[in-house]
């Protein structure tokens, strides 16, 4: 099993190479397109026409957008990812305090939301046939139709200005110094550290954006949990269990929810990478200092070594969750594990 | 009409996710075009005296500004109205152009298979890389702001949406008796993609194209928000949620507004796409026959 899994999440890397390698592309290509000077945006003001050729031959902009695109690639396998026009500091630091905020806020969101949706589908499957199915149904309808951006934008309006229950900026309180970071991630940095406070700062801070997150996850999930929860139920094993007496309260938590377990978990994997997507605006409204922020700042500043490699850096994250939900998949699977 | 078609309109007439969806749909269809007729101030008009009103059954409100008005003092209603038209100018044309760029790359990828589905599937795969908020961000960068670009962008990215789902169907569709059936009559490749292919993946396609638009109205009240789609003289959605929220803790309501706006028509399109995607789908219908 161990063995198989690891095969599989070797060959997922190494296929994964050739689609990095074309988006890092695309994304290179787009970026020469931008109509903005990044040498003038580099220079300090008052700079000579000299200096400019200099900056421009030091920056590798002579050169044609082939040797361009191998100059970048290469710096990029070297550990070298270039310096923030705006921020005057190297892009990999920036990357480097940014992403593991945003991962913290995925791994949160994916749990609440598949948690939610898991309880959501088992109560629906359990209603099934009735008014209460029909009025969670027109529920997750009403709840789909509300992108995660302005879920945002609600929960600050009820629960951190009309109710000022919940703090809605940035990921701590002004008054809570930060311990020393030992991963970066702030959370397991402050159980590492002992620090309670920055612990319970934090979590209070990623409430309102998890739910944000999470909360169009659970529909989809209730959704084909429940059809396939009743896929299942028709099946002859189960009409055998039913026979030899098992309860249908076990029947449903021992036998049908494995089978079930399957789609739910690849309808994760795609919801996962596009839940990397949904963070950008639900980061920039909570003031939340992850990659998201990062990238619109970049964007409105014409911040093009930043954008180039964070957008890469979103790829890689989709890419990664796809792959460790196919790992998982093949755990759950009983039918692939033989193979 | 053919007996089946007639069927199947009765079929959507019959379903009240259509019946509810459409209606809403056409409400602000009418809102948005009769903007110039319904709005009562014009959207840009600055009223500095009356900044921040309340909507008029509110204590302090003015009943010459029916929703009250935003820090600049210009009536909401107005802005509401109007922005309708941006939402859906955008939800339109960018979902026509993703349909029509990823049907036909499906129906060639799907018929054809070979080098012409291994290129186009690896295309597909490239772009499934991208969070579509980067891809649209990126694109933005590249082709400058503006709301034709938002649709150009839109187009650029959700084509894979449909290309993804169709080109599994028209797969099997392919396969088909009638099909090979046709091709042996004579029928040339385009005649039998558009005259026997295409129908049968059609509902597929026409479910897709309404959840589209409601993802189009999405991307572009995201991207007027962070100020990346119109110019900054047009009322969009979501323009006048970026003004309210800088707002928000004088005058609430601003923000519940356009909040209520693009849920109400992203609801509509999601309606009217499943209940087609109930009401079209033959092996559905047939499915609800035999239970």
């Amino acid at each position: 099993m161990g063995r198989i899994a690891l095969e599989l999440l070797l060959r997922r890397i190494i296929l994964a190479i050739p689609i990095l390698i074309c988006v890092s592309a695309l994304i290179f290509i787009l970026l020469r397109l931008v109509p903005a000077d990044p040498v003038a945006m580099s220079l300090p003001p008052g700079s000579s026409q000299a200096d400019y050729e200099a900056m421009k031959q030091a920056l590798g902009l002579d050169r044609s957008i082939p040797e361009q695109y191998w100059i970048w690639i290469s710096s990029l396998l070297r550990g070298d990812f270039g310096t923030s026009v705006f921020f005057r500091r190297p892009v990999i630091d920036l990357v480097a305090t940014a992403l593991p905020a945003t991962v913290e806020l995925v791994v949160f969101s994916l749990i609440v939301g598949t948690l939610l949706g898991i309880g959501g589908g088992m109560l629906m499957f359990a209603w099934r046939g009735t008014i209460g199915e029909q009025v969670l149904d027109l529920g997750t309808t009403a709840i789909m139709a509300v992108p995660e951006f302005l879920w945002a934008i609600l929960l600050i309006l009820f629960l951190g200005v009309a109710v000022p229950l919940l703090p809605f900026i940035g990921r701590l309180d002004p008054s809570v110094s930060l311990p020393p970071s030992v991963t970066g991630f702030l959370l397991l940095d402050s159980i590492m550290t002992g620090r309670p406070d920055v612990l319970g700062s934090a979590l209070t801070h990623m409430v309102l954006p998890v739910i944000a997150l999470s909360i169009g996850l659970a529909p989809l999930i209730m959704r084909v949990l429940r059809s396939s929860l009743i896929e299942t139920i028709m099946e002859d094993y189960i009409t055998q269990a039913r026979l030899r007496g098992i309860s249908e309260r076990q029947i449903i938590l021992h036998h049908a929810l494995k089978n079930a377990a399957l789609p739910t978990i690849s309808l994760i994997g795609v919801q996962g990478g596009f839940m990397f997507g949904g963070t950008v605006l639900v980061e920039m409204i909570f003031a939340y200092p992850g990659l998201g922020n990062l990238m619109v700042d970049a964007v409105r500043n014409h911040d093009l070594p930043v954008v180039q490699v964070v957008g890469l850096v979103y790829c890689v994250l989709v890419l990664a969750i796809n792959a460790i939900v196919d790992v998982i998949y093949l755990a759950a699977n009983p039918k692939l594990r033989m193979a | 009409m053919t007996p089946h078609g007639r069927q199947a309109l009765e079929r959507c007439l019959h379903s009240p996710r259509i019946l509810v969806g459409g209606i809403i749909l056409i409400l602000i269809v009418i809102a948005s075009l009769g903007a110039p007729i319904f709005a009562p101030h014009d959207p840009q008009e600055q009223d500095l005296i009356n900044t921040l009103l309340p909507p008029m059954w509110q204590a302090g409100g003015d009943p010459s500004y029916p929703l009250g008005t935003d820090g600049l003092g210009r009536c909401i209603l107005s802005r509401l109205l109007y922005g309708g038209r941006v939402a859906l100018y955008v939800a339109a044309l960018s979902s026509l152009g993703a349909m029509l760029l990823g049907t036909v790359l499906a129906l060639l990828a799907g018929y054809f298979r070979g080098p012409v589905d291994w290129l186009i599937s690896r295309i597909v795969e490239i772009w499934m890389a991208f969070p579509p908020v980067i891809l649209t961000l990126l694109l933005l960068l590249a082709l400058g702001a503006g709301v034709n670009k938002v649709v150009l962008a839109i187009v650029l990215i959700d084509w894979t949406r449909f290309c993804r789902v169709i080109r599994s169907d028209v797969m099997v569709v392919a396969r088909k008796d009638y099909v090979a059936a046709a091709r042996l009559v004579g029928f040339s490749h385009v005649r039998t993609l558009l005259r026997e292919v295409l129908p049968a993946v059609a509902p597929l396609v026409l479910t897709m194209l309404s959840l589209e638009a409601g993802i189009a109205v999405v991307v572009e009240a995201i991207m007027s928000f962070v100020g990346l789609s119109v110019e900054p003289d047009v009322p969009a959605w979501g323009v006048m949620l970026a003004d309210a929220r800088s707002t928000m803790n004088q005058a609430p309501f601003g923000v519940v507004v356009p909040v209520l706006a693009i849920f109400l028509t992203i609801l509509s399109f999601n309606l009217l796409g499943d209940g087609l995607r109930r009401a079209l789908d033959p092996r559905l219908v047939t499915s609800r026959g035999r239970a």
